[in-house]
């Protein structure tokens, strides 16, 4: 399982650690937002605050690591924005094009290192317990329900992909590569996946059921403290004079 | 004294295979049974059956002289069990998390949940480990964190699923000697396995399963000399001297 690459909690003491994680989701969602409306100076200072506040054992090759197919994804995309084809299908670009390119691939990295700095910083016992304090208000959602799915998700995603690692390497120890056709490949793979999957998310009931697992469980004592009310003014402090310069 | 009582237990899989057919078997306060059988013998379905994960066909499970089906939540919180897997047990982002799923599943106060939790890194020697991310512990490591999650919930009996299975010399040691103390504080102990060495030792009693029966049900010292017809090997001390000899020396 520890080698099993995937977005988690690190247990630490740093300042977001110490956050309360209703303050975290405020920013996660609230820088996140304002990143589809300022400029580049708002992502400049934002990027900054990122690299002061993470954790620094992520630096840069666990996060690189962990973000692998996203930043392959990002990659992708800034090629498909940054470049056109002429009437000759022959690609063209200019300054201007890839600057604005680099700016929605640089818009879209932000926001997920936002969400990954909460997950890497807050536990999934107070993710939860911070999701159902927000959707308490929101009528016809029960927030118990709502935030045990995430929850579960949070938790079931790492067990899923290291069924899918021993997969690949048991197919690979008996030579699928050798399969001429990558179709094959893949239906073989999936096919296993989803029923290992089921298995393990069974299993995974099984424990929680016997342990007493009920929606309505003690839920972690959650205080906002004056550190929290500062990252809150900062937050949107930033956000606001990024938004008026721009 | 009789605690945990199940009753002419029958379940069948969902395939129309027999997993258990009229078992019956009592456990005493604070006893330990070591329950033997070959692969798909029933001793994982019936570990399910006493902790209510599985509810019979027909036949019954009696906990201190009430059906479990009566109140399934209080069973779970006195029979606590131990899977063989143990990273499909881990619920939590840290050792301290984990341990503590039970009891705030429970509804305990944050202050009986730290104490509780405290106490059962305590007993099984996993005090420092609070902050420890559990998928990164070894393997006997990770049983002895399942073996907490369990105890934080204070059960009268502990069902342990293979605990030694995968366990290198050193965990398997490490682990017994949770199982032996757990077992001297009072505890009621159920353990399968298809590897008597380790356990056997220390056991009051030795139940044999075959075919979703039990095949035999008595003193290890009776059982032991016959248990090779039943598939299961019998441990290494009984072959060479005709004794058992406990495995921790």
């Amino acid at each position: 399982m520890a080698g099993v690459s995937v977005v988690g909690y690190i247990p630490g003491t740093s300042i977001l650690h110490r956050l309360d994680p209703r303050t975290k989701q405020f920013l996660v969602m609230f820088l996140g937002i304002v990143c589809f409306l300022a400029n580049q100076w708002y992502f400049t200072i934002v990027t900054i605050c990122i690299l002061i506040f993470s954790p620094k054992s992520v630096w840069p090759f666990r996060l690189i690591g962990e973000l692998k197919f996203f930043l392959l994804f990002l990659c992708v995309l800034f090629l498909v924005r940054g470049f056109g084809l002429d009437a000759h299908y022959i690609p063209y670009t200019d300054a201007e094009r890839l600057q604005q390119a680099f700016l929605f691939c640089w818009q879209l990295l932000l926001v997920v290192l936002l969400g990954v700095m909460l997950v890497y910083t807050t536990s999934t016992k107070d993710i939860r317990a911070g999701l159902v304090w927000w959707l308490k208000p929101i009528p016809f959602i029960n927030e118990q329900v709502l935030a045990t799915m995430i929850g579960l998700l949070i938790r079931l995603i790492p067990l899923i992909l290291f069924q899918a690692l021993e997969i690949s390497d048991g197919m690979k120890a008996r030579n699928i590569e050798n399969r001429r056709y990558p179709f094959y490949r893949f239906v073989r793979f999936t096919i296993q996946l989803f029923r290992r999957a089921f298995v393990t998310g069974d299993d995974l009931v099984d424990a929680m059921q016997a342990r007493c697992y009920t929606e309505k469980r003690t839920m972690p004592l959650l205080t906002f403290a004056a550190l929290d009310v500062l990252a809150a003014l900062l937050g949107i402090g930033i956000a606001l004079i990024s938004l008026v310069g721009s | 004294m009789r605690y945990l009582q199940a009753d002419n237990l029958c379940h069948r899989f969902a395939d129309g295979s027999v997993a258990l057919d009229q078992v019956s078997i009592t456990v005493a306060a604070g006893e330990l049974i070591v329950i033997a059988g070959a692969n798909g013998s029933g001793k994982t379905t019936l570990l399910k059956h006493l902790n209510g994960l599985l509810l019979p066909q027909s036949g019954q499970v009696i906990l201190d002289d009430v059906p479990i089906v009566d109140d399934l939540r209080e069973t779970r919180s006195k029979v606590g069990m131990v899977f063989q897997d143990p990273d499909s047990q881990i619920i939590g982002d840290t050792v301290y998390d984990d341990i503590a799923f039970g009891p705030e599943n429970l509804r305990l106060s944050s202050q009986e949940v730290k104490r509780r939790v405290t106490k059962a890194m305590a007993e099984v020697g996993l005090t420092g480990f609070e902050n420890k991310i559990p998928q990164n512990l070894s393997g006997g490591e990770k049983r002895l964190v399942a073996i907490a999650g369990v105890l934080a919930m204070d059960p009268a009996v502990l069902l342990m699923d293979e605990p030694f299975s995968n366990l290198d010399y050193g965990s398997a040691r490490s682990v017994l000697t949770q199982i032996r103390r757990l077992h001297a504080n009072g505890h009621a102990i159920i353990i399968t396995t298809h590897d008597l060495e380790k356990v056997l030792g220390y056991a009051d009693r030795l139940v044999v399963m075959r075919g979703g029966k039990i095949a035999a049900d008595g003193q290890p010292s009776e059982i032991v000399t016959t248990i090779e017809s039943y598939g299961v090997r019998p441990p290494c001390s009984v072959l060479m001297n005709g004794v058992i000899e406990p495995w921790l020396g």
